[in-house]
């Protein structure tokens, strides 16, 4: 339920990711002096610079009242409002009871309006009018608690009368509830009152329970009533802590004094901790209340408030909070260099940009936002850091936490190693990526060497599973203290759980992804990881029965053009765009999902974003030379004997062995090819790269902290790979004469709508990526640059096999 | 509503079902059983996208 307000220039949302918003009080006669002699003055330029400078201080919504005894309201609105919507960037917040006046103002404001306020002190006559007004112009509407008997004392009675305002707005005139911001109004509790002692406890618990009440509603709050009374600096630090605790509490929105609002990281825990006294009517003292401590202590502490903090303003906190969230890094450095001048370089990593991120990595596990755009904000973080880091001291850097990453032996995959690498650092831990192809004996080494406090190990292979499992009793035996996060797509939590946890004495556990090794790492600081237990579920649903299927032995074997292997290097790379599978390329590699968003939210998504890139690389793949096809394939004489096909290339012949399906229907690759007693029959093997380029750019991108367009190359280059596979597989398919059948788009390529399939090695089906033995002696990739590492992985990764079946039967299925 | 694999594209039609997953004709996805998996690919539910 978003529901923003706006300007001519800019809408905001009333519900900020980082709460509250921020609505600028200083355009009040009734709340500023200096505004109110200005305008008795008819200064209206001195009113506007008033509105200027909140604006300049980070107010995002400005409440503007001209009501003042003596003077015409309306005609002073509309004078001032006039000149405010040309010159004022932020939307407004008519603030007058009258309904007259904010007619006149809703009629010439071009954006949507707040309303500042309805109650029921009338018992709601002007409510009723100010609704109609609210309904037709489309304005949001501030609602204070108040009510025939006065304002509202009690959390119960402010909720009540809340219910009360909110069944008119909504009920009789049709506003929607997201449209309502109800201020459950704030008391001083600095005034020494005993009935108003638990004040600000009324007010904080009203919020929550408004909130919960009534759903969708916001809620708001003039925060600065609460220390009325009080000295001056006690007073800020006061109000500071109190819009803290109703941020806590669920508030939206505050109006307030923006160049007077402290972070909450820049209070002392100490000055915190006598402002909650006092929030929370805590005593501490048997002879004083918390009031009285509250004043004593800030009396002792001396008035600090002079010029210099009153020019403090939250702008630049709040704005590299925002930088990061909508990752943007213009004025960064400028942000940043203002920062310094408050806070150690250190504190603003761990108290804006850390927070910052985290709260993005929120929005990610909600489904809130995508990957990339998480990637994005960590690059502005990754580059906020890099300003920071020749301003710490080293001994700053040295109590991080330590984390070791590397993917293990024999595999070469590293974007989900790197992506954990990404969201690690850029969540203020100390990652050592210690790359691919890692042994376990040089991962110990490291870890020793670093000291590290966590060991996240990566592989993307079946094999990858194996090793890690194997490897485990390695490092309990190495007496390694460190818990082991495991990572991949081979892994399942079942598997972890049953077969890496009894292995080594501290606790493995399962990551899903990037975040889930976040939670982890954060479980650790706390003191609560856990390593992975696997449960078994009820059991699922009962499904049918696959019956067994009868595989044909007898069909024709094909002509091939030849029997033996062919290089191929002329393959014309735009021919491949084809054949690239877009929807997996969009949300499977670069993690462009659907999520939370409707389908034409989605489809604006693809149109304005993810297109666009897509063509930009498309190009660069031609113009900048980074797609270099290149084929080694050939057919080759076999048979099948039980789970094996038994190739033949001349004299020597080579065993495919592959696993059959503990399952109905009990299939097997073997089955597909014919027995020997019914005549042999033939196979097709190919090696297909797109080169090394695309590797190496990806590289770069990834040491240069480019993260976004890492992940963007890398994916387009996994499936441009992948449809140099499918446009050779249908080239075999017309070399052997079997093309009758050609599916009429990508996804009749997906669902195998062709005659035969083909089989990648390390995939379930045929899992033993050993075969590539074999296959490089059939084929010799190594003459296209492909060569094979110790675990049987090509190089470059970019690269990908295949055996072919023609059997019109054959087809994927999982083993 | 149907629903596509982001791993690999394969499209889930309730209408059809996944006969080869053992799944009926008429099986929303939200019904599928949650250890289904994409017949394609073998990827787990939470990695389908709604598409129309």
């Amino acid at each position: 339920m978003k529901a923003s307000v706006s300007s001519l220039y800019q809408a905001v949302e009333l519900s900020q990711p980082i709460p509250p918003l921020l609505i600028g009080e200083r355009c009040n006669t009734n709340g500023s002096k200096k505004f109110r002699e200005m305008l008795l003055a008819d200064d209206f330029d001195g009113c506007l610079q008033v509105a200027l400078d909140q604006e300049a201080k980070g107010a995002q919504v400005l409440d503007i009242c001209t009501a003042y005894a003596g003077r015409d309201e309306k005609a002073d609105l509309k004078r001032f409002f006039t000149m405010l919507i040309g010159s004022v960037k932020l939307p407004l917040m008519i603030d007058s009871t009258q309904p007259d006046c904010i007619a006149e103002i809703l009629k010439i404001y071009p954006g949507r309006c707040i309303i500042n306020s309805i109650n029921l002190e009338d018992g709601g006559a002007n409510l009723h009018k100010v609704c109609t007004l609210a309904k037709k112009y489309g304005a949001a509407v501030v609602a204070l608690t108040i009510n025939k008997a006065g304002m509202a004392m009690t959390t119960a009675e402010k909720v009540e009368t809340a219910q009360q305002i909110y069944d008119l707005a909504v009920g009789e005139h049709g506003l929607r509830p997201q449209d309502l911001l109800f201020d459950p109004l704030t008391f001083t509790i600095g005034s020494g009152d005993e009935s108003l002692h638990d004040a600000a406890i009324q007010t904080l618990n009203a919020i929550t329970q408004i909130k919960k009440q009534m759903p969708g509603v916001r809620t708001l709050l003039g925060v600065s009533n609460i220390s009325f009374g009080l000295r001056p600096a006690a007073r800020k630090v006061l109000n500071s802590v109190f819009l803290h605790e109703a941020v806590e509490a669920g508030l939206d929105a505050a109006i307030v004094d923006t160049a007077k609002v402290i972070p909450l990281a820049q209070i002392a825990n100490e000055d915190r901790d006598v402002c909650s006294d006092l929030i929370y009517n805590r005593q501490k003292n048997a002879d004083k209340n918390a009031l009285m401590a509250f004043i004593d202590y800030f009396e002792e502490k001396g008035d600090t408030d002079d010029q210099d903090e009153s020019q403090q303003d939250i702008a630049a906190e709040k704005l590299l909070g925002q930088m990061v969230l909508k990752s943007n890094k213009d004025g960064l450095d400028d942000v940043l260099t203002i920062l310094l001048g408050r806070y150690k370089p250190l504190d603003i990593i761990n108290t804006l940009l850390v927070p910052a991120m985290r709260y993005v990595g929120e929005l990610f596990g909600k489904g809130e936002i995508l990957l990339p755009f998480v990637l994005q904000s960590a690059e502005v973080m990754k580059k906020a850091v890099a300003f920071l880091e020749p301003f710490m001291d080293k001994a700053d850097a040295s109590d991080k936490l330590k984390v070791l990453l590397a993917t293990v032996q024999g595999d070469v995959h590293d974007i989900g190693k790197n992506l954990v690498d990404i969201i690690l650092t850029n969540n203020g831990y100390k990652v050592y990526n210690i790359g691919i192809k890692v042994p376990a004996e040089t991962i110990i080494e490291k870890a020793k060497e670093y000291d590290v406090d966590i060991i996240g190990l990566s592989g993307l292979l079946v094999k990858s599973a194996i090793v890690m499992q194997d490897s485990m009793p390695q490092y309990k035996e190495a007496g390694l203290k460190t818990p082991i996060l495991l990572g991949g797509a081979a892994l399942t939590p079942k598997f972890v759980a049953e077969s890496c946890v009894p292995g080594h004495a501290e606790p493995v556990v399962y990551c899903a992804d990037a975040f889930a090794g976040l939670k982890a790492v954060r479980e650790f600081e706390q003191g609560k990881l856990e390593p992975t237990v696997f449960e078994t579920k009820t059991p699922a649903t009962a499904r049918k029965t696959t019956k067994n299927v009868e595989i044909d032995t007898n069909v024709p074997v094909p002509q091939t053009p030849f029997l033996g292997k062919r290089i191929v290097t002329d393959v014309d790379p735009t021919a491949l765009y084809g054949y690239v599978n877009e929807q997996a390329l969009f949300r499977g590699r670069w993690g462009y999902r659907r999520g939370k968003m409707t389908a034409e939210e989605y489809a604006m998504l693809t149109k304005d974003t993810v297109i666009p890139i897509y063509e930009k690389l498309k190009e660069r793949g031609i113009t900048e030379n980074l797609i270099q096809p290149k084929v080694t394939y050939g057919y080759f004489k076999c048979h099948s004997k039980d789970e094996s096909v038994y190739v033949q290339d001349g004299e020597t012949t080579y065993e495919f062995a592959f696993p059959r399906q503990e399952f109905a229907p009990n299939l097997c690759i073997a089955d597909f090819f014919k027995p020997e007693t019914n005549g042999g029959d033939v196979a097709g093997f190919f090696v297909v790269t797109i080169g090394e380029k695309i590797g190496q750019i990806a590289k770069e991108l990834f040491e240069k902290d480019a993260y976004h367009d890492y992940l963007m190359l890398h994916g387009f280059g996994v499936e441009v790979t992948d449809a140099l596979a499918e446009y050779w597989h249908e080239q075999m398919r017309i070399e052997m004469g079997i093309s009758a059948q050609r599916p009429d788009d990508v996804t009749g390529f997906v669902t195998q709508q062709y005659q035969g399939s083909r089989y990648g090695f390390g995939y379930p089906a045929c899992p033993d990526l050993g075969a590539h033995e074999h296959v490089f002696k059939l084929l010799d990739p190594e003459d296209i640059g492909v060569t094979l590492t110790e675990n049987m992985e090509m190089v470059p990764e970019q690269t990908t096999s295949a055996i072919v079946a023609h059997h019109p039967q054959a087809k994927y299925f999982a083993v | 509503m149907k629903y596509i694999c982001i791993n690999c594209g394969y499209i889930y039609d309730p209408t059809l079902g996944d006969p080869t997953g053992g799944i009926e004709p008429g099986t929303a996805f939200e019904d599928l059983p949650e250890d289904w998996t994409c017949p394609l690919c073998y990827v787990t539910k939470d990695n389908f996208d709604p598409i129309d």
